[in-house]
């Protein structure tokens, strides 16, 4: 019954750090979810814990957020995310949107 | 990226709690108090398998309207119907408690300077009322508002801004009554009881909530401005709810407590008067009302834009 709390850490092959403290994005509505990415001196790692009601879909999410850390470089960076029955679409989408909001 | 010159022209109806925020005090001024990165989240939603917000759904912060500081609480309706709970709560006790101690710090000093800065306290809702996963925590933050607003009365101008998707219901309508000035847009809906729970409790025959048509001309924004329960409606950008907020913060304590409409003995003998107009007329639709005010071709005023309403509808005045 209780929530999940996932966790993946990825090695991006050419690190790109993190350019600002934090940014927040998103709002944990139905089938949404929301984000925080934060620098963080992981020696060229990027590390998500993923907080959702859903089990079962380990895999999909190793796949969603290893598409984006290989799309991104993204490095030096932990990744929190508040999910509620978001779909692989709108985690992808949400993920971008974050690094848009700091012009990335 | 949202910037604040772009929030201006943004549907306040589309906005998120955030952007509310942010959008309703001056250019750059918005400060975010227990923001996302504190990670203040619900105790309570994890233990029952619930999805939590880092915010916890309520956005609390300090900003500027000119010289006044301006305290706002903004609820995000996407997040669990804007429900409020502990940590949401408590948020919204918090931000009001600091809008006293800005208030009495200021008495310290000169008068004339204490009147310049006056803090003004503007709350964004979009709720149903209590977060039923923790009622008790839910109920206890509504009277502890409650509590605070008696507080604040004469001294800070509390302004209710409604025009969000959800709208304002359940104890949060309670709340929003007890404000000095309620300001609304015509694609908002204030009331105690909700459409779908009067449906359920009392059948499709007393209330079709799927009507939305019907929804609109009982709780939305025309509605309430006819009847009194709204002093100010507006149109649905963020810059027309934020020049209606600065409006209010020049106004003086005198006129804010005038826009009250409970919490006087006047102010009920004028609703009593109104619950016996509204008897004796047995109203079928809430146009039967409006008909009754003066207003002869209530569907006129249904299509009428927000600006053309203004010119035309006649307001109960007791």
């Amino acid at each position: 019954m209780a929530l999940n709390q996932l966790h993946f850490e990825f090695a991006p092959a050419t690190p790109r750090a993190f350019p600002v403290a934090a940014v927040h994005y998103g709002v944990v509505g139905s089938g949404d979810m929301e984000v925080i990415i934060e620098a963080c001196a992981l020696a060229g790692k990027t590390q998500v814990t993923v907080t959702t009601p859903v089990t079962g879909f380990d895999h999909v999410w190793q796949l969603v957020l290893g598409r984006f850390i290989d799309e991104s470089q993204l490095a030096d960076a932990h990744i929190s995310i508040n999910d509620n029955n978001a779909t692989p679409v709108v985690v992808s989408l949400r993920l971008r949107q974050a690094l848009l909001e700091i012009g990335e | 990226m949202s910037t604040w010159h772009t929030l201006q022209e943004r549907s306040f109806l589309e906005s998120s709690a955030r952007q509310r925020a942010i959008g309703l005090v001056d250019a750059g001024s918005f400060s975010e108090l227990v923001g996302p990165l504190e990670r203040f989240v619900s105790p309570h939603l994890p233990i029952l398998g619930e999805a939590i917000e880092f915010d916890d759904g309520i956005v609390t912060g300090v900003g500027l309207l000119g010289k006044h500081p301006a305290i706002v609480i903004s609820q995000e309706g996407r997040f669990i119907g804007g429900s409020v709970g502990e940590v949401g709560g408590a948020k919204m006790v918090g931000a009001l408690k600091l809008a006293l101690s800005i208030f009495e710090s200021l008495q310290q000093g000169s008068a004339a300077e204490a009147e310049a800065r006056r803090p003004i306290v503007l709350i964004s809702f979009e709720t149903g009322g209590v977060r039923l996963h923790e009622a008790n925590a839910g109920l206890l933050a509504h009277a502890e508002v409650m509590d605070l607003l008696q507080d604040l009365r004469r001294k800070v101008p509390v302004v209710a801004l409604i025009g969000s998707k959800i709208g304002c219901f359940g104890g949060m309508g309670f709340i929003a009554a007890a404000t000095d000035v309620i300001v609304m847009s015509e694609f908002s809906r204030l009331g105690l009881t909700g459409p779908e729970v009067i449906e359920q409790e009392m059948g499709r025959n007393e209330f079709d909530a799927s009507d939305r048509a019907l929804v609109f001309r009982t709780t939305g924004g025309k509605h309430k401005f006819i009847m009194g329960d709204c002093n100010f409606l507006v149109g649905d950008t963020l810059a027309d709810f934020r020049r209606q907020a600065q409006h209010v913060a020049q106004m003086s304590m005198i006129e804010i407590e005038g826009m009250r409409r409970i919490g006087s003995r006047g102010a009920v003998e004028r609703q009593m008067k109104l619950v016996a107009f509204a008897a004796d007329l047995r109203p079928r639709d809430s146009t039967d009302m409006w008909k009754a005010l003066g207003n002869k071709e209530p569907q006129q005023l249904i299509a009428a834009s927000e600006e053309e309403f203004q010119k035309i509808a006649v307001r109960w005045n007791a």
